[in-house]
């Protein structure tokens, strides 16, 4: 925390230095002001709200069965409980950083404000407020006794991702006693969630592959793997979206041909890949070769060289601009709604042509970027922590 | 040339050749024998190709004529021999190369337990007792960029010892040192010499050939040019190369 009088002093020497930079800071200052209570007036006082209230399930969901739903609202329970339980075990020590303080916060008022300013119904409030709690207290409880835990215990807490993401796509699609819900049936956040991660968690793995090809000695690999990655970057991602609706269905008969919804994932993960491969090349390249070389002479064989060794330190610097590929990924989930896809873009799109709230445009394109702004923040976050975390020299800094 | 000794041929090269894929030779038939327990320093200017020749015995780098025999293991390119010779073979580098995002104890540890699959607690309290015998017992935590370059240089000989070679490789283990921390590092391989190691050591050192050496070799643009025991090589060099090479590093 900085002294409040020192912030001060430091404001007037930077804002106010001469009479010029203290007219050209008010005149600022006024702008902002006047475009912000303007905002604030039309957020409170014009917008009509009314669309977002009356769909708030197609945004969450689409046409997901409704007596369906509480299979989605225990997912959501578990991914909170498992978020928690990460975040805790993340930074450890039973300390809450400003950060978290500040994160913390966030959902709390998004808890309140958001389940209040959009009058949902009692139900599905108190389950809002439910999970937000069962996060923070999941992250409480996992900082303060996450030491007790024996260290192979704590080895094994990744696995609870993949885990949960078999149960998710079983609570979603259904099998395994419960009633199927088709893809088509699929829409909204839920949907766009469902592609984006579907996508990021493909394409990752296929891009350390394709980058690893473009490094090997053996031609072929090396060939293929450039081949392959100038071409996808060299592709607007909308075509391949059109070429992977068409082709596949024209390429497999009938059945065999994966959902429309599946394509359209197949084709994000292997369109992510290309760009992945490149952010992981940028990390290997930055490798010296003396590490692969001693870890060769150490008797290594290749792979557990790549994957003790050089995979670690690659992956760390290429960490950011990773994670900055799957925050385009989950921008560009929005293209779907152009394939027909009824993704939170498409929802809102089928929403709006709805004669009942024409030329309420504006409040729900708000809401959708507020939506993805949200799911970006969550990821830079996440991705910062684990660079933090990652970094054996960090000065622990949050 | 050497003593001829009952003892066993650790390491044969005969008339190794090899080119760099740019088409420059860096070795022009080079031929050298290395017994048990033997230290050969290898000397020479910048370029002459030591660095490449030594790398030759680990597979590191390959070469096109020739033969080289490491341990009764003749070199080839199949990865199950060359893994194999890598393991009896211990390597030092100009640069360290420890793992950075590894503490010293993981770094030593990590070949061990991969490779010859050991018992993890056996091999950290081998490695702990290497850290001793290196003299860095406290920093076992740390992580290597928490040292100086002169442990730095340690922990990567421990390391390399913690595989239990029968032959250790060092290419110039202490021209990225600061001079105050040249003399611990040759300490300890001297300490290593002493107890029986095979070595072969590539470096511009004259006092630890003069007192380690058991035989010094000279080379010049990818060949040999003179190989003595120490004593005769710095008081009285055979060759013309041998003796203005002397003056320049004197
Ligand atoms: N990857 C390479 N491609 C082409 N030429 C190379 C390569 N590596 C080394 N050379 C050349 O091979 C020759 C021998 O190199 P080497 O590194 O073995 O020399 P050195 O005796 O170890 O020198 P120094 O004392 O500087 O380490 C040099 O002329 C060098 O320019
Ligand atoms: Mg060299």
């Amino acid at each position: 925390m900085t002294v409040p009088s020192l912030t001060f002093s430091r404001l007037r020497r930077e804002l106010f230095a001469t009479p010029v930079d203290s007219v050209i800071t008010l005149a600022l200052l006024g702008f902002l002001l006047a475009v912000g209570t303007a905002f604030l007036r039309w957020v409170l006082f014009q917008a009509q709200w009314a669309v977002i209230q009356a769909n708030t399930t197609l945004f969450a969901v689409g046409r997901y069965p409704i007596e369906q739903q509480w299979r989605l609202w225990l997912l959501t329970g578990l991914l909170a409980a498992a978020s928690g339980l990460c975040w805790g075990l993340l930074r450890g020590r039973g300390t809450w950083p400003r950060n978290d303080q500040l994160a913390a916060g966030i959902l709390i008022a998004l808890a309140v404000i958001g389940s209040w300013a959009l009058k949902l119904e009692l139900p599905i409030q108190l389950r809002w407020w439910g999970i937000t709690a069962l996060l923070l207290m999941v992250r409480w409880a996992a900082g303060r006794w996450s030491q007790a835990l024996p260290a192979p215990l704590l080895r094994l807490v990744p696995l609870v991702w993949p885990v949960l993401y078999l149960v998710g796509m079983v609570l979603i699609s259904g099998g395994l006693g419960l009633m199927r819900v088709p893809p088509g049936e699929w829409g909204g956040l839920l949907l766009t969630l469902l592609e984006a991660s579907f996508a990021i968690l493909l394409c990752f793995p296929l891009g350390i592959l394709l980058a690893l090809g473009r490094r090997s000695e053996l031609p072929l690999l090396r060939w293929g793997s450039v081949v392959y990655i100038e071409f996808i970057r060299g592709a607007p991602l909308i075509t391949l979206l059109f070429l992977g609706q068409n082709i596949l269905g024209f390429l497999l008969p009938g059945g065999l041909a994966p959902d429309r919804v599946w394509r359209a994932a197949w084709v994000l993960t292997f369109f992510a890949a290309a760009y992945v491969a490149e952010a992981v090349r940028s990390g290997l390249v930055a490798l010296p070769p003396g590490q692969l070389e001693a870890a060769r002479s150490l008797g290594l064989p290749m792979h557990q060289a790549l994957i003790h060794v050089v995979l670690p330190q690659a992956l760390r610097v290429a960490l950011p601009a990773t994670v900055g590929q799957f925050i385009t990924l989950l921008q560009d989930t929005t293209l779907l709604s152009l394939i027909g896809l009824l993704d939170l873009l498409g929802t809102a799109r089928t929403v709006m042509a709805n004669p009942e709230f024409l030329g309420k445009n504006a409040e729900v394109y708000l809401v959708l970027a507020v939506l993805f702004w949200c799911c970006c923040a969550a990821l830079g976050l996440g991705s910062r922590a684990l660079e933090t975390r990652l970094n054996p020299l960090a000065t622990s800094k949050a | 040339m050497t003593s001829p000794t009952a003892l066993p041929v650790m390491i044969e090269a005969r008339g190794v050749e090899k080119w760099y894929p740019n088409g420059f030779q860096a070795l022009r038939g080079v031929d050298l024998t290395v017994h048990q327990g033997e230290v050969v320093v290898i000397m020479g200017p910048s370029g002459s190709g030591k660095s490449t020749f030594i790398r030759t015995f680990n597979a590191l780098e390959d070469f096109q004529k020739g033969s080289i025999v490491v341990d009764g293991m003749p070199l080839s390119n199949d990865v199950r021999n060359i893994d194999a010779i890598r393991r009896e073979v211990g390597m030092v580098f100009q640069q360290f190369n420890l793992f950075p995002h590894l503490t010293v104890l993981e770094n030593l540890t990590l070949a061990p337990t991969l490779v010859r699959q050991r018992p993890k607690r056996e091999v950290e309290q081998q490695a702990l007792e290497l850290l001793e015998r290196v003299g860095i017992h406290e920093q076992a935590r740390k992580y290597p960029g928490q040292l100086s370059g002169g442990q730095q240089q340690r922990v990567a000989i421990a390391r390399s010892l913690c595989m239990e070679p029968r032959i250790m490789l060092f290419d110039e283990p202490t021209s990225a040192l600061d001079p105050e921390m040249v003399q611990e590092v040759l300490a300890v391989m001297q300490e290593l010499a002493r107890v029986g190691m095979t070595m072969v050591v590539v470096t511009h050192e004259v006092r630890f050939a003069r007192q380690v050496a058991s035989r010094v070799v000279l080379m010049a643009e990818g060949q040999v040019v003179e190989e003595a025991p120490p004593e005769q090589f710095f008081a009285n060099p055979q060759h013309e190369r041998s003796r203005q090479f002397l003056s320049q590093i004197n």
